[in-house]
């Protein structure tokens, strides 16, 4: 589904991200941690088309297609999703409206008829549930005065309606009580199926007690320096970073 | 020794005064009546005053006298088929309808009968026959007007169908009246006169919507200068909308006073979407206390466009308020200009007045100037005042675009979100609607 061939990425001239592979087939969950500035929501943000990162080397293919060819727009119809670690605030912009305009987007470039006013009503009723969301939000500017957790789940419920086919979680997890926790992961676990793959982020091994991944990456200093399954995140969460950090200086000289 | 001063306008002068000499030729037995000797002492008046120049600093901004180059000849007559001003017609919001060809109020395409108890609307020529109103209207034909002499006198000479609006004591007028202006202009340029002058008693409410357009099909210039008077007794609530949808090629000056007494409250909206060079001059005086100003703003230009507001909110009594909200878009050549002055005269204490003038400039060659004046002779009033000029936030853009919105779509929606701020004070949903509809038609041309 998703291949990164050595992806290099820098900004004003700082070389971020130094050599990433990574290869994701349909249905699997990978979670990628690591230190603060490592470079995990770079990668991010690169996969959903933010501009101002400038692809210096590598690849990145999506469903055999250059993804880096496409812009934001056509990437996120064409089935990726990033919910964003830090949701803008866009006052006068109703979230309703937002919603309704961004399902039938999204619907129209697979070949699905736009949903009337009554079926999208529904629709959205069903997802707000999902995600535990008061249907008050709807009347509500698109994140304006939003607690933290409630700008999360809100990314959550825009990826229930957009039923992408690859998602990426940029540390949706910080900042959330455990009650919050559970529905986010909740809401990823319902949407987990053999032809959607997630790509989590996140600092904490809490999450993955509920998302359980079928691969967990170490990204350090730009690169994917560690792989395993889920008892590498176990690890982490004892052990820390150093000694991978150390590893990394051992074999690097 | 002896200066000879030449004046620049005079061939324009002369222009106008051939102009108005025709029209009179055409008048049949109407040059005794009193409107006529009004115009007339209008016309008078025209070689005396000066058309403002950039050196004016009101005009600092706004070379509106480019519309005096142009060569005019009026009473052209123009097909009107019914079926075509129909697309105008506000019929939801306004039942009473009052419509303008070319400046001349046509009877049979107006609806206005059966008008509520208490409400008045006649021509000023037959206002003026009547007693009661007489003095006031020719009060208004003969208030000093600064810096916009010219032309209001021009207005003054031309307009033959001037509106006069009386709303009695304590009536209150539910439904909106419609001033539907249609300009019908080919190759020849016209001079249109709108003359709106209204008069509401105490505790009276009446709300106006001008709508002005020109016909589908027909872009020829033309100078559309218009003037709208209003006095609001002691607690009267006057609302007064103008949408300006005028050809691209349309010079449009409108000059607006208000006069309040105690407790009134005006509403003004000015939403400004057509023409080519536009000027609108607002200006309140509240010599009441405790009256109560609104002015709300919205200006899109495109191409070309310019599109200049200047107010003037006198507060001339204690414990009063004003709001005003001004927000536009310009993108292409186009040029705003905002100029806010704020007049807090010496007893006028517990003022307070807000004034907030934000631009959205989307391309390098689009400009805004914006200019807040205060002067303050009270010392105890609250005056707050503000003014942005910026672009559309690229981190909203690429979160909408993110979610599967194209980029044009993303936009359209910041740039709407941007001017519903000035939308929402609007009392009626479907009028908001209405203009919400013609803003996005702006945005998607
Ligand atoms: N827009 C930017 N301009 C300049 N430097 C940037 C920009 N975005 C990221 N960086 C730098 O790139 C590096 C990687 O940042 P990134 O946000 O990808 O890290 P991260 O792994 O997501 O960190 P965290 O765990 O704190 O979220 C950091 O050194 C950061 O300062
Ligand atoms: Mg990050």
């Amino acid at each position: 589904m998703l291949n990164i061939k050595d992806l290099q990425v820098s900004i004003e001239d700082k070389q971020i991200l130094k050599g990433i592979n990574l290869d994701i087939k349909p249905g699997e969950v990978h979670a990628i941690m690591g230190p603060n500035g490592s470079g995990k929501s770079t990668l991010a943000n690169v996969l959903a088309g933010r501009e101002e990162y400038e692809v210096t080397g590598g690849s990145v293919t999506f469903e055999g297609e250059d993804l880096l060819e496409l812009e934001v727009d056509e990437r996120a119809r064409a089935g990726i999703f990033l919910a964003f670690q830090y949701p803008v605030e866009i006052p006068g912009v109703s979230t309703s409206n937002f919603l309704k305009s961004t399902v039938n987007a999204v619907r129209l470039e697979r070949g699905q008829e736009e949903l009337n006013a009554a079926q999208m009503l529904k629709y959205i009723r069903e997802k707000l549930d999902m995600v535990g969301m008061d249907p008050k939000f709807l009347k509500r500017s698109l994140n304006e005065g939003f607690s933290g957790g409630e700008k999360k789940r809100n990314e959550m419920l825009q990826m229930a309606l957009l039923e992408p086919k690859l998602a990426v979680l940029d540390e949706t997890d910080s900042g959330l009580d455990i009650d919050a926790l559970r529905i986010v992961a909740d809401a990823v676990n319902k949407l987990r199926s053999e032809n959607r793959s997630f790509v989590i982020v996140t600092h904490y091994q809490r999450l993955l007690n509920y998302i359980v991944p079928d691969y967990v990456h170490v990204l350090y200093n730009g690169r994917i320096v560690k792989s395993g399954d889920k008892s590498l995140s176990l690890q982490l969460e004892e052990k820390g970073y150093d000694w991978i950090k150390e590893e990394v200086a051992a074999i690097e000289g | 020794m002896t200066t000879i001063t030449q004046d620049r306008f005079a061939e324009a002068k002369a222009q106008f005064q051939q102009l108005f000499e025709k029209d009179v030729q055409q008048l049949n037995g109407q040059a005794e009546q009193p409107l006529h000797q009004l115009r007339l002492q209008a016309i008078q008046r025209l070689p005396d005053l000066n058309f403002p120049t950039r050196r004016d600093e009101d005009f600092k901004y706004t070379n509106f006298n480019r519309a005096l180059n142009l060569s005019y000849q009026q009473g052209a007559n123009v097909m009107i088929d019914s079926a075509n001003i129909d697309a105008y017609r506000l019929n939801d919001i306004a039942p009473i309808q009052l419509v303008f060809i070319n400046g001349e109020w046509n009877a049979a395409l107006s609806k206005m009968d059966k008008l509520p108890e208490g409400l008045t609307i006649t021509s000023i020529a037959e206002a003026l026959q009547n007693d009661a109103y007489k003095a006031w209207i020719e009060a208004q034909y003969n208030k000093e007007t600064e810096g916009n002499a010219a032309f209001t006198a021009l207005n003054l000479a031309f307009a033959k169908d001037g509106v006069f609006v009386h709303v009695n004591k304590g009536v209150v007028i539910e439904s909106s009246i419609q001033l539907l202006h249609l300009a019908i202009v080919d190759d020849q340029a016209m001079v249109i006169s709108p003359q709106l002058f209204v008069q509401a008693e105490t505790s009276a409410q009446v709300s106006f919507i001008e709508t002005h357009d020109a016909a589908k099909g027909h872009q020829g210039a033309y100078l559309s200068n218009g003037i709208a008077r209003f006095a609001l007794d002691a607690n009267a609530h006057v609302s007064h909308y103008r949408i300006q949808n005028d050809s691209q090629e349309a010079f449009k000056l409108t000059n607006i006073d208000i006069v309040q007494e105690r407790d009134s409250v005006f509403r003004g909206y000015t939403i400004d979407l057509g023409g080519r060079i536009v000027r609108n001059n607002l200006g309140a005086e509240q010599t009441g206390v405790g009256a109560d100003t609104n002015m709300f703003g919205v200006y899109l230009g495109k191409g070309d466009q310019h599109i200049d507001n200047q107010s003037f909110m006198d507060h001339a009594s204690a414990h009063c308020t004003s709001n005003e909200l001004y927000k536009g878009i310009l993108t292409d050549k186009a040029r705003g200009v905002f100029n806010g002055k704020v007049m807090v005269r010496k007893d006028a204490q517990k003022i307070n007045a807000f004034q907030q003038n934000s631009s959205l400039v989307l391309s390098k060659t689009a400009i805004m100037d914006t200019k807040p004046q205060l002067e303050i002779y009270a010392d105890d009033v609250r005056c707050s005042h503000g003014a942005t000029i910026g672009q559309l936030d690229e981190d909203s853009v690429f979160y909408l675009r993110s979610r599967g919105l194209n980029d044009a779509a993303a936009r359209a929606l910041l740039q709407h979100a941007f001017i519903l701020e000035v939308l929402e004070n609007i009392d009626s949903e479907d009028l908001q609607d209405h203009i919400e509809g013609l803003i996005k038609a702006k945005f998607a041309e």
